[in-house]
């Protein structure tokens, strides 16, 4: 029954991650992105309970939620930069308006 | 456990950094140049004084964690396999620093600039070395990162920023996608680590969660190599970099990807069950990727969709399962860093000499800039097979191990591919030396430096070519300590 509601919120969240990250809006997009790990945190969380041992929640488990929260600031740190650049050049942050390179 | 004191090197980014601010208020930012050229230098000892370590192991395996074992610490586990991938970065991010000593020094910023190649570098490294998932996600991220901010580094130009976002976007989703496979493992065996992630799950009866491991992994490590479903991002990506960055990419970036992919699904899964998977992506892969670099007219998109077309090649290795195969794959990994790691720097000074991209517009530039279009028409021959060359050599071995495999179908469409690129690369050079130069282009030969680093290259083609067995002899080691070798691999970390 846990199973199903923690593995089922994180496919859920998986989802709406990618369809965020199909729509048009630039900002939109990063959060998408930011969705998804977070999909992949909950998993982590999740099962890092299921694999305590005498009591206590498995260290890797919650470790590697740390850094991966960290490396995800990163890339919206990047993300955003490269937004507000984008702003600049194209006045929009519509992703629609970055075809200018084709084939 | 012994840590090599040389595994510190993966701090020296911030040595760069360093150097670059106190260069910049002392007002000789030139040495900041040369502390990066060094250090990269120092990349290429650091690898060789690992690899002897390495021989000097009784088992040919370095294991050992830093800053503590997990979970707080980064493991690693050094084969012969990534030493090799670590060498192919080293030199060509060597070669690369050098050339943009000459190439970059119109740009500013380049303390920012110098930091993140190096940081590429080593997270090039730290995917290589990786004995976890922990570190290799972590490694992964930063290699991607430092990718993406060098992709639009000329952030005043759109075309860098339009790229880089795209980039940013399928890179960072790929990541995301990967971590969230990872998770999963986790969920599965309880540990990150390859070795008894390896005990666990190879060679038990495959279940639906084992198909849906197996894609997000295919995705989430395929973006970066750019398989062909999931490739977009490249040809854009690729020609608005810096050309020292796009041989970066192109040369190294996405064989890193590859060697990833390779080595978790070789822990993971018996060759049988990818088999069909990945040859199907392959014969994909560059098929489209010869394809659509047919009718390219931008130098650069033409060789980054050659670079598609050369990922096929690699992953036919990948999909025979066998060492044979692999060593193919590895050693086509050493010479395509070479051969378009040079193929970008030199196509680089032509267009850093006469502006244009354009290959409708280069007639004759051969004849006032000699040194370089040798440079450029020994690796275009190089990537197209000649023999004589090193692409002939791990091209040769690639499609023999297929043949050995009993994949006829893959090696037909293998060979016709190899003639079908020749049509591109031979269009460039007779336009690079028939005609004359258009009044309004001025070119002239390029800096002393970056003509020095393509000539060395290209001798470093020519040499391997005709002289392969050692690094023959290093690729074979290469593979069989991932696919003959695998038993011992897993024992040695257990114990």
């Amino acid at each position: 029954m846990d199973a199903t509601i923690w593995l089922g919120s994180a496919f859920t969240f998986f989802a709406i991650g990618l369809y965020c990250v199909s729509r048009s809006n630039m900002i939109r997009i990063l959060l998408g992105i930011e969705m998804i790990l977070n999909a992949g945190n909950f998993v982590f969380i999740y099962f890092a309970t299921q694999h305590a041992a005498m009591g206590v929640v498995d260290p890797l488990g919650q470790s590697i939620v740390f850094m991966s929260i960290v490396t995800g600031g990163c890339v919206v740190a990047v993300g955003l930069a490269l937004i507000v650049n984008a702003y600049k050049h194209f006045k929009t942050v519509d992703s629609r308006e970055l075809r200018r390179l084709r084939w | 456990m012994v840590i090599p004191a040389s595994i510190y090197y993966l701090f020296t980014p911030m040595l760069v950094i360093l150097a670059g601010i106190l260069a910049e208020r002392a007002g000789s930012p030139k040495i900041r140049d040369i502390v990066a050229v060094a250090v990269s230098a120092l990349g290429v000892v650091f690898v060789w004084t690992l690899y002897s370590a390495v021989q000097a192991a009784p088992e040919k395996i370095l294991v050992f964690s830093l800053g503590g074992g997990p979970p707080l610490g980064a493991s690693f586990e050094i084969d012969m396999m990534g030493i090799f991938m670590a060498f192919s970065a080293t030199i060509l991010g060597f070669f690369a620093t050098v050339y943009s000593y000459n190439y970059m020094e119109h740009d500013t910023r380049l303390t920012e600039y110098y930091t993140l190649l190096s940081a590429l570098v080593v997270g090039m490294i730290g995917v290589a070395f990786a004995g976890d998932f922990f570190t290799l996600f972590i490694f992964w991220e930063m290699m991607g990162i430092a990718s993406y901010a060098l992709v639009s580094f000329r952030k005043s130009l759109w075309g860098p920023i339009e790229a880089g976002f795209k980039y940013m976007v399928m890179g960072s989703v790929g990541s995301t996608v990967l971590f969230f496979g990872i998770a999963l493992v986790y969920g599965i065996t309880g540990t990150l680590n390859f070795a008894q992630i390896s005990t666990v799950i190879r060679g038990q009866p495959i279940n639906l969660w084992y198909y849906l491991i197996f894609a997000l992994f295919v995705v989430g490590f395929g973006v970066k190599t750019a398989i062909v479903p999931m490739h977009t991002w490249l040809p854009d990506a690729h020609p608005e970099a810096p050309s020292p960055i796009s041989a970066m990419l192109s040369g190294i970036l996405i064989e890193t990807g590859l060697y990833a992919l390779t080595r978790v699904i070789f822990l993971l899964f018996k060759p049988s069950f990818f088999k069909v998977t990945v040859s199907v992506l392959a014969a994909l892969t560059m098929t489209l990727g010869n394809m659509l670099a047919l009718r390219q007219d931008d130098v650069k998109r033409m060789l980054a969709y050659s670079s598609i077309a050369q990922m096929g090649y690699m992953l036919i290795g990948v999909s025979t399962g066998l060492a044979y195969g692999l060593m193919g794959t590895l050693l086509h990994v050493l010479n395509h860093s070479l051969m378009k790691g040079l193929a970008f720097l030199s196509v680089g000074s032509v267009v850093h000499e006469t502006g244009t991209r354009d290959i409708k517009r280069l007639n004759g530039v051969g004849k006032a800039m000699p040194l370089t279009s040798l440079a450029v028409i020994v690796s275009f021959l190089g990537l197209g097979g000649v023999p004589g060359t090193n692409g002939f050599v791990s091209k040769f071995i690639l499609f023999n191990a297929a043949l050995g495999a009993d994949m006829l179908l893959l090696v037909i469409l293998g060979v016709l591919n190899s003639a079908l690129s020749m049509a591109y690369y031979l269009r460039v050079i007779m336009v690079l030396l028939s005609g004359e130069v258009e009044e309004d282009l001025t070119a002239k030969e390029a800096p002393l430096l970056m003509v020095g680093v393509t000539l060395v290259m290209a001798v470093l083609i020519i040499v391997l070519g005709v002289f392969p067995s050692p690094v023959v002899g290093l690729a074979s080691k290469a593979a069989e300590s991932l696919v003959d070798n695998l038993s011992m691999y897993i024992g040695v970390i257990m114990s």
